[in-house]
């Protein structure tokens, strides 16, 4: 560690191409960037632990050895610390044996004290080390079991915990969220400067020097920061886990959806982690405009909130009815009531909305719409969240949405029946809400038995937003996917969409039908449809300033 | 007599200003220094063909010509963090002589443009250490430091800083981390710290003896100084010189002197004590030479690499029959392993493993093919790593199997079981079924 800080350049969609030869043959590649991005540009990957695309080079874990031609001719060098230069000559391990040499060589001492537990690893299967041993790896060992390896997990290798506690190296509490198992450590320092250059509180640090340096937190204090759990992601090995999933599934068997965090305007991208019907973890998807390679603990522990609570059916009267039935009831209610309160919400994608303004429009003057919301808005903390927690505040104000949800609460005794979706208003102000318990009839569409649905008449259960396939429109006025992942509680459930599509009879059968009208509604989306957005957004032109 | 440019004063009593003075001490720092443009003066070392005397023996003036003027402040920081094993030249320069090197950092601030120049003097030099802070009081006294040094408007301030004692700082990189306050760990390079270095402004570490060349070389011309020694390897050198000799201690000779000269001439070692078995010519990292070798060698920079050795800091280690070069290399590697700062991978792993296999043959367990093993790692770990420390440990790794290999096979025998063949216990055929 230093005060040196390189970050890596990396290559830009638009970035001027110069040729360089690898492995004997000429090919383009992005200027300036370093060896590791400029070769997967052209389909090489390199092995490497220490390199992270969002991290400041470190370069000590020695693996992406190339050979490169400078003044004393072709020799090693690191490719994550090697600039691409117009007209270089790059060896890999397909053409160079001396390349190929010197990555077992290093293959072979990150393994020389690393243990074999792969079995018992929750890393297993996404682990940098086994993937670039099967890669680069010897495949025959030649140590001497006799002489072993320094086992970290030892008490020899004592230090203080965070509680205070002298303790050796196995299952070391580090603080709330992350456990240590020093013996797999391989030292790669990606999570130091993590903690140092992306979360900037420096809580962890290499104790030592040599083979007996070990990770550790400083005496007497913990791992305790709104993204610490990202050091388990970045973790190339199997050492630091987090205890939200630690032993809970083998990730091989976890399949992936992608899609984005609905309560934070910033939209982090993610992957919702899911087996056998149920969601797993949730990890971050690098999006390098959006939330770099980071999610904050809250957007990761979301999952949690999916499986618990649900409402699964409706309810009528305090008493539980079919869906179908309920669904039906609100339809009448609506439909047959003297004024309607409609209240959208920026929790909810751009296709709910854009269902309740066509429900509100199909029923004429009997109905308004009101949105906004009374959660309190934060500041950005500069890393993946923007502080506001309402996801698309800015997709309800392009639909044409005003945020007048104060008015509703003074004009309260107008309406006869309320319609709310997304919102649980009278868990974010009780005493403003109160004020709706003057409209006899309240339907509330929600995901979760909340505060909302006991103040309900009618309640209906819809989809998360982890079930749901939709768009969000975030702070930067980029346009996001999210996706259904197969995790429903409920095979009845539907989204807030469909629910509503029932209620007003708008006859919508997919969420496309949902789009296109948000579409109409919105010019900037014009000619944008959901392949078009794909998995990285799009930057809607003239949103933002 | 052989001329002496930097130990001159040893034993004069010069670590007081006035002795130092009455001996022609700070001569050099008046109207003819301050007369020369920077450019002159790293002409005058360019041409004195002066060499780093820390161990890598980069040409002094080179390495101060590629120090970029005009931007950032530039640094100069004196490497007094002697840690080679062997050596122990720098902190008896220092002890006996500190106002030359003081004098050395003013030459070289002033040929390089210093405002601030560091000392890093090894931790456990507490001695010397003493003795600096006193002579950099006095200097400061007499107007040789501070603001406006003797009225020519330069000002060179010294600080001392203490390291805690790493192998490691004594590499330049990590020395400047360690000045930062960060762990003492080697940087990437490039930048080198000519151009990036302490607070990422451009630094010039210079080993003490080098600084201390300076002033005899200014006072007596480039042309004096270049004239002794080879014409590659200019000037003389201080060597340290331990072991089976019958009086050990710091010595200056000329460059190209014969080794043997060095060890058997009365003016300096008095000879062998017991049969020669070999000399480590250059440090701890510098590959050992046998008695045939030793009788060729010259002390020079070319001399010594054509023997695939090298000068390094100048520390001659002699060993006799009596000494098991086994038990000397046991030492080495559990030096280096100790000393591995932890940052890269091969160098962290790899003299760890080096050390714990020679252990296991050094207590009597050694198997066929764990010598092999132990070459084949040391070569593995010498080119892949971000700092020299590894190749360092690398070096003697194969020159003491490979030269005294008959010693090192009949240690292994040892172990009656040592021709066995290597079996896995859950391997062995039959283990399952």
């Amino acid at each position: 560690m230093s005060n040196f800080y390189h970050m890596p350049v990396l290559p830009k969609p638009d970035a001027k191409k110069v040729t360089i030869n690898v492995d004997g043959a000429d090919v383009e590649v992005p200027e300036g960037t370093n060896l590791v991005e400029a070769l997967k540009t052209i389909g090489i990957d390199t092995p490497h632990f220490c390199y992270h695309q969002d991290l400041p080079v470190s370069g000590n874990c020695r693996q992406c050895m190339v050979e490169t031609d400078g003044p004393r001719g072709m020799g090693l060098a690191i490719a994550c610390y090697t600039p691409v230069r117009a007209g270089m000559k790059v060896a890999t391990d397909r053409s160079s044996d001396k390349v190929k040499q010197a990555r077992q060589a290093v293959m072979e001492f990150q393994l020389a004290n690393h243990p074999l537990d792969c079995p018992i690893c929750d890393k297993a299967g996404e682990c940098s080390l086994q993937d670039n041993y099967m890669a680069a790896g010897r495949h025959e060992s030649r140590m001497r079991e006799d002489i072993g390896k320094l086992y970290k997990g030892s008490p020899e290798f004592r230090h203080e915990d965070a509680k205070g506690q002298e303790r050796g190296g196995k299952h070391v509490d580090l603080g709330p969220t992350v456990i240590l198992d020093q013996e797999r450590c391989i030292l790669c320092d990606r999570c130091v400067r993590f903690m140092r250059s992306v979360a900037g509180e420096e809580q962890l640090y290499i104790n030592q020097r040599g083979d007996h340096a070990f990770l550790s937190t400083f005496p007497g204090m913990e791992l305790k920061h709104d993204y610490d759990l990202n050091v388990t992601d970045i973790c190339p090995v199997g050492a630091l886990t987090g205890k939200h999933f630690r032993f809970r599934q083998r990730v091989w068997n976890l399949s992936k959806t992608e899609t984005i965090d609905p309560f934070d305007s910033l939209g982090a991208n993610i992957t919702v982690e899911h087996n056998d019907g149920q969601a797993w973890r949730i990890m971050p998807r690098r999006n390098p405009e959006v939330n770099k390679s980071w999610i904050s603990n809250r957007t990761r522990l979301e999952y949690q909130k999916l499986s618990k609570d649900r409402l699964t059916a409706g309810s009528f009267q305090k008493a539980e009815v079919p869906l179908a039935q309920a669904v039906a009831r609100a339809g009448e209610l609506v439909r047959g009531a003297r004024k309607v309160a409609v209240v959208a919400s920026g929790t909810l994608t751009l296709e709910d909305n854009a269902a309740l303004q066509a429900l509100v429009a199909g029923l004429d003057k009997k109905a308004e719409l009101f949105s906004g919301s009374w959660a309190k808005v934060g500041s950005p903390d500069g890393i993946a969240q923007s502080g506001d927690p309402v996801g698309n505040r800015l997709g309800l104000k392009l639909l044409g949405i005003s945020e007048n949800l104060d008015e509703l609460v003074a004009r309260a005794k107008e309406f006869d029946v309320l319609l709310v979706a997304g919102h649980d208003l009278w868990a974010l102000d009780a005493q403003k809400a109160k004020a709706l318990e003057a409209i006899p009839e309240r339907i509330v569409l929600s995901p979760w038995h909340d505060a909302t649905t006991a103040k309900a008449t009618l309640s209906v259960g819809v989809r998360a937003w982890a079930e749901v396939r939709g768009t969000m429109v975030n702070c930067q006025g980029r346009i996001q996917m999210l996706n259904a992942a197969p995790i429903l509680p409920s095979p009845d459930l539907e989204p807030v969409w469909q629910v509503v599509s029932s209620i007003g009879k708008l006859g919508w059968t997919s969420e496309l039908d949902a789009y296109k009208a948000a579409q109409a509604g919105i010019p900037a989306l014009a000619g944008i449809n959901y392949r078009g957005i794909g998995s990285q957004g799009r930057l809607l032109e003239g949103v933002v300033a | 007599m052989t001329t002496l440019t930097v130990t001159q004063n040893f034993g004069k009593g010069a670590k007081d200003i006035a002795v130092y003075r009455k001996l022609g001490g700070y001569s050099t720092i008046g109207q003819k220094l301050f007369d020369l443009s920077q450019f002159e003066m790293i002409d005058l070392v360019q041409r004195s063909g002066l060499r780093g005397r820390g161990g890598a023996g980069f040409p002094t003036g080179m390495k101060w010509s590629f120090v970029p003027r005009g931007g950032k402040p530039v640094y100069l920081v004196v490497n007094a963090d002697e840690g080679e094993p062997g050596t122990f030249k720098d902190h008896v320069l220092m002890q006996e002589d500190p106002h030359r090197l003081i004098e050395g950092m003013i030459l070289c601030g002033w040929a390089l443009g210093v405002r601030t120049a560091y000392i890093y003097v090894r931790g456990e030099f507490l001695p010397a250490i003493e003795t600096l802070n006193a002579a950099i009081k006095q200097a400061y006294e007499a107007g040789f430091l501070g603001e406006n040094i003797q009225g020519s408007g330069y000002s060179l301030d010294i600080y001392v800083h203490r390291g805690a004692g790493a192998y490691i700082c004594g590499e330049e990189t990590a020395l400047i981390n360690s000045l930062e306050g960060f762990k003492g760990q080697p940087r990437l390079k490039p930048p080198f710290p000519a151009v990036s270095g302490a607070w990422a402004s451009p630094t010039c570490v210079n080993n003490v003896e080098t600084l201390m060349a300076l002033p005899w070389i200014f006072e007596n011309g480039a042309e004096a100084y270049a004239a002794m020694g080879t014409p590659k390897s200019t000037g003389t050198k201080v060597f340290s010189v331990s072991g089976d000799v019958k009086r050990p201690g710091v010595y200056e000779v000329p460059l190209g002197t014969p080794l043997m000269e060095l060890l058997e001439s009365d003016k300096y070692c008095q000879g062998v004590v017991g049969k020669l078995k070999g000399v480590i010519p250059g440090g701890s990292s510098s590959p050992v030479l046998t008695v045939e070798e030793a009788a060729k060698a010259t002390m020079d920079y070319e001399a010594l690499a054509a023997l695939k050795t090298m000068l390094g800091s100048g520390a001659v280690v002699v060993f006799n029959e009596t000494r098991s070069v086994v038990g000397m290399l046991a030492s080495l590697t559990r030096f280096y392993a100790h000393e591995s700062c932890g940052q890269c991978t091969p160098c962290r792993e790899g003299t760890g493993y080096a050390d714990r296999i020679l252990k296991t043959v050094v207590a009597g367990k050694g198997r066929d093919g764990d010598l092999e093993n132990m070459l084949s790692l040391a070569d593995n770990f010498s080119y892949t790593t971000i700092c020299p420390l590894a190749s360092a440990d690398a070096g003697p790794i194969q020159n003491f199997i490979g030269k005294y290999r008959a010693e090192f096979d009949a240690v292994v025998a040892r172990n009656p079981e040592h021709a066995d063949e290597r079996v896995t216990p859950a391997f062995r055929p039959g283990a399952f079924w």
